[in-house]
């Protein structure tokens, strides 16, 4: 005991004195939860988009004063031509446009059926697809308002209620989101570059002719990463209160319990990445990968849902994958533990498995 | 001298570490006798670190037996940890931590209570003279007293035996010099010093002296012995001499 | 003199070779990701987990069962005998969404899970669409015609390829860069350097080359992986793609030279670098949210972010064939960042040497 307590005492006077780590543990991250936390949106909006206006009658007015009163569009105004409308968006400058075209209202009157051109900025395919969806149900809208008083084919109407995010705000998703990716990326780099620090600078050679065992080196690195990651974990926790105004729908304890589970994982990556490297900049690019990898594989950006099949099971050995899905269902579900048992396991499994893994390679000689 | 072998702390035979194809240790045995300082000469590269690092537990040997303080260094070599002192090549304490703190660190690896450690590291700095600069950053220090503190921290739980490798590389003759007195203090004190050295000023104070070169000890006897035997001057006639015999 | 950056150059290139670890991770790290964006990142929702409360049990409520069922966007479960804790399905994570048809004419009940809000906006207007779909079409008044520029499939990969490419060559740049030059600090070496004739912006000049071309190198390696493997198009002039790709580089390399200069040791100066890059790139750049929907000030920090301005420029060469005409303004911008953190390190590394 008093072996790990002086293993401990000497990691976080370590800390201490390396005046930028305060910084980067515990600063950066909070600044990056609130910009990016306020700032992304998978929600499309404030499409930027122009009309062309080739009819200039009521009908056509009335189209552009609708698309202009919905928040969905950024109105930009009224391009003179198509190729106008054309050269706007090649530029960047906007992303979506409306031509209407001459004799639209005389040929809607005559049922004709005129033809509004809606071109679009298809770089982004998704994006793409959001905004010709947000036309097409404008138009919708417009049609119907039209067309009421004439006979109206019955259609079923939809009630839809959204449950735990009744305003469909993104940061109700990613804000708890963010707080598994900060975590995951300060405690995996930490250890893995401090281990490797210690190999380089022999300090590891001197730990190792002394009688503590590999488990109870791994335990003195262990202790203090976690009280960083906690810290780091409750300074978000208390942001996403503060700033964001999320609180925690589940219970607290329950969150707590799934974070030193994966904090476990993690801290099991950052020390195995470190038994398998020799430098600190090895270690660096290793912990970057796997930092990517996990990011892009975690339900973040992209529900798994949505992955090839492979690609799924591949998510499957990705701790921040089930840690997303801890967060997102503890704080705006509040799902009891019973749901959370696969995950629970999962991670804890892995981080046993690591860092037996880790213990095993941290051999008490060296190779 | 017959009395001290009888009595003796570290003992091997057939040492051997071999790494791929290549064999660093020969099939090395002697044995050193408590309080007695025992010296490695050798250029880099003769086997000296790679046999500390046996004896210390670090490595594995590949063949041979042996044992440490009592026990063996092939099946208890996490026990062997905790009976001795070792002081690597390179300077291996932590800069960032303050000289105190740096001590407080290896008395609680060692598993000494706080109070133990304030005891000995004050007795300890007494005798080192580290006192005044305890509160300094280890990275403030220059390197003869970063030496000093490392054999300090070497020598926190009071062990039988301690191993220096190469303590005295990249310090300045002055400092090597008061670095060799404490070892003499040491040995008074009943240590038995293990040290590796490729100063041939640094052999002449050792009480027993074995020579390496590619794995394999060369000579082994009284630095006194070995200058009568061929017949010169210094040691380092004696080393080259023991060098040409040899090939 | 010149001989004396070849030298510095030399040595760099020797740890860079020497490093295989390092090395075949800075390479096969570009392929793989590539490989898994291209793959992963499929915006298509599918497999939605919808239950049916089918109350009405009408011809008309099994007609739409099929439509749903139709889809490649639903799985489909029946609950006839409705759903008692819409709450609990949710929880459990057994479905998304719960359409409920109640027994007599009315309106139909969609209730859904929208603790992830995109999604829960497609389930949404899906639901709509084939709910209007399965009572038939209605004739309307007008109809649009699409006409998708650039991507007409919208497929994800000519979207996400060129980011990918901002995005690591900014990472592999800065990073390996920053390190370096503590690196030498740390082990002392840089002393030594520094004591040779060689002039500073030399011995600089010399450790950053050699990543200049590991970076510029990944990046052709992800265009052509691209273009082989998902037919990302290049419509403009590969020339001026490899020009801005160059100013671009020299952005990384500007900012691991400033993180380096004032970073103490290793482990601060990857810290930093990783914080200051990764996220905010992956994020805040439009790499995948896009600019324009984020608030407005926050639309102001993205544009402090280099990635931001050369996804712009690298989005419209390859797959809107802009021209230099067209991306003045962003390559302008970009070549002013370079130009400042270039100032700020060399200010930065002088006040070290004093």
């Amino acid at each position: 005991m008093g072996r790990i307590k002086a293993l401990v005492q000497k990691e976080f006077r370590q800390i201490r004195r390396t005046k930028a780590y305060f910084g980067l543990i515990f600063i950066a991250p909070f600044v990056q939860l609130i910009v990016m936390g306020s700032a992304i949106t998978n929600e499309v909006k404030d499409i930027p988009l122009v009309i062309v206006d080739q009819d200039r009658t009521p009908s056509s007015r009335e189209i552009i004063n609708r698309f202009d009163a919905v928040p969905l569009f950024d109105f930009r105004g009224i391009a003179d031509s198509p190729v106008r409308a054309e050269r706007l968006i090649n530029r960047g400058e906007v992303k979506a446009a409306l031509v209407i075209p001459r004799g639209f209202e005389g040929e809607m009157i005559r049922g004709l059926m005129p033809e509004v051109q809606v071109l679009i900025d298809g770089v982004d395919g998704n994006s793409a697809g959001v905004s010709l969806g947000y036309i097409t149900s404008m138009a919708a809208l417009i049609q119907k308002g039209w067309a009421s008083g004439m006979a109206g084919a019955g259609g079923m109407e939809i009630i839809p209620r959204y449950f735990y995010n009744p305003g469909l705000e993104s940061k109700l998703n990613f804000v708890p989101g963010l707080l598994g990716i900060l975590l995951f990326m300060m405690t995996t780099m930490l250890t893995a570059i401090n281990i490797v620090r210690e190999k380089e600078l022999g300090t590891l050679e001197q730990l190792m002719a002394t009688p503590p065992g590999g488990v109870q080196l791994i335990i003195g690195k262990i202790i203090p990463f976690t009280v960083l990651g906690l810290v780091q974990f409750s300074m978000g926790l208390i942001a996403a209160r503060v700033v964001f105004g999320i609180p925690v729908a589940g219970r607290l304890s329950l969150l707590y319990l799934m974070t030193l589970l994966f904090i476990m994982s993690t801290l099991g990556l950052g020390i195995f990445i470190s038994t398998v490297t020799s430098t600190q900049q090895q270690a660096m690019f290793v912990a970057w990968f796997s930092m990517i990898f996990a990011l892009l594989l975690s339900g973040f950006f992209v529900p798994v849902r949505n992955m090839p099949p492979p690609v799924q099971i591949l998510t499957l050995l990705n701790p921040l994958r089930y840690f997303m899905s801890v967060l997102r269902e503890i704080y705006l579900k509040g799902t009891p533990l019973r749901y959370l048992l696969p995950e629970a396991a999962a991670m804890g499994g892995m981080g046993l498995v690591l860092i037996t893994a880790a213990t095993l390679r941290f051999h008490r000689r060296l190779e | 001298m017959e009395a001290k072998l009888r009595d003796s702390i570290v003992e091997v035979r057939e040492l051997t570490k071999c790494f791929g194809d290549f064999t660093a240790v020969d099939r090395v045995s002697f044995s050193v006798g408590r309080g007695e300082i025992f010296g490695f000469l050798g250029a880099n590269g003769a086997g000296k670190t790679t046999t500390i690092r046996m004896l210390c537990g670090l490595l594995a040997p590949s063949g041979g037996e042996g044992a440490v303080a009592g026990y063996d260094i092939n099946r208890e070599y996490g026990k062997i940890k905790g009976r001795i002192g070792y002081m690597s090549q390179k300077f291996s304490l932590y800069n960032d931590l303050t000289v105190k703190e740096n001590i407080q660190f290896y008395g609680g690896i060692y598993g000494l209570s706080p109070r133990e450690t304030e005891e000995r590291s004050a007795e300890l700095f007494g005798i080192i003279g580290l006192e005044d600069l305890k509160d300094k950053l280890t990275a403030s220090l220059p390197m003869g007293w970063k030496q000093r503190l490392a054999l300090c921290a070497s020598l926190i739980h009071d062990p039988a035996i301690i191993f220096l490798d190469e303590p005295t590389s990249g310090v300045d003759p002055l400092s090597r010099r008061n670095f060799w007195k404490l070892i003499y203090r040491l040995s008074d004190m009943g240590k038995t010093v293990f040290v590796t050295t490729h100063y041939m000023d640094e052999a002449e104070y050792c009480h027993r002296l074995s020579i390496m070169k590619n794995g394999r000890i060369l000579e082994m006897s009284r630095p006194h012995d070995l200058k009568v035997k061929y017949a010169v001057e210094s040691m380092q006639e004696v080393f080259l001499a023991s060098l040409k015999e040899q090939s | 003199m010149k001989k004396s950056l070849g030298a510095v150059f030399r040595k760099e290139l020797i740890h860079i070779l020497r490093d295989k670890q390092s090395l075949f991770m800075v390479l096969s790290m570009p392929l793989l990701m590539l490989l898994l964006y291209g793959y992963a990142i499929n915006l298509d929702m599918r497999g939605i987990e919808i239950v049916v409360s089918d109350r009405s049990l009408s011809p008309e409520s099994r007609e739409l069962i099929r439509h749903l069922e139709a889809t490649e966007f639903f799985h489909v479960t029946v609950a006839p005998g409705g759903v008692s804790d819409v709450g609990d399905l949710f929880r459990s994570r057994k479905a998304q969404c719960v359409l409920e048809i109640p027994p007599e004419e009315g309106p139909l009940l969609l209730a859904i899970d929208a603790s992830d809000p995109n999604s829960a906006s497609f389930i949404q207007n899906y639901v709509t669409r084939v709910v209007s779909l399965s009572a038939g079409a209605r004739a309307g008044l007008f109809t649009l015609e699409p006409r998708i520029f650039y991507n007409p499939d919208m497929r994800s990969a000519p979207f996400f390829v060129p980011g990918l490419i901002a995005l690591i060559l900014l990472l592999i740049c800065a990073l390996l860069t920053s390190i370096a030059i503590v690196r030498e600090k740390e082990t002392g070496s840089m002393e030594q350097l520094l004591v040779s004739p060689v002039k500073p912006h030399q011995i600089i000049l010399g450790k950053v080359l050699p990543y200049t071309f590991l970076g510029f190198f990944d990046g052709l390696v992800i265009l052509g992986a691209g273009r082989l493997l998902f037919r990302v198009p290049v419509e403009g002039s590969l020339l001026l793609v490899m020009a801005m790709m160059l100013i671009y580089v020299v952005t990384g390399l500007s900012l691991g030279m400033l993180v380096s200069t004032m970073a103490g040791t290793q482990a601060v100066a990857m810290l930093v670098t990783v914080s200051l890059t990764v996220l905010p790139s992956m994020l805040m750049s439009g790499f995948i949210f896009p600019v324009f929907s984020m608030p407005p000030v926050f639309q102001l920090v993205s544009r402090i972010i280099p990635a931001t301005y050369f996804l712009e420029i690298i989005r419209g060469i390859l797959l809107k064939g802009n021209s230099l005409a067209d991306l003045l303004r962003p390559a302008g911008t970009l070549l002013g960042l370079d130009a400042l953190l270039i100032l700020l390190s060399i200010r930065a590394f002088r006040i070290r040497l004093e």
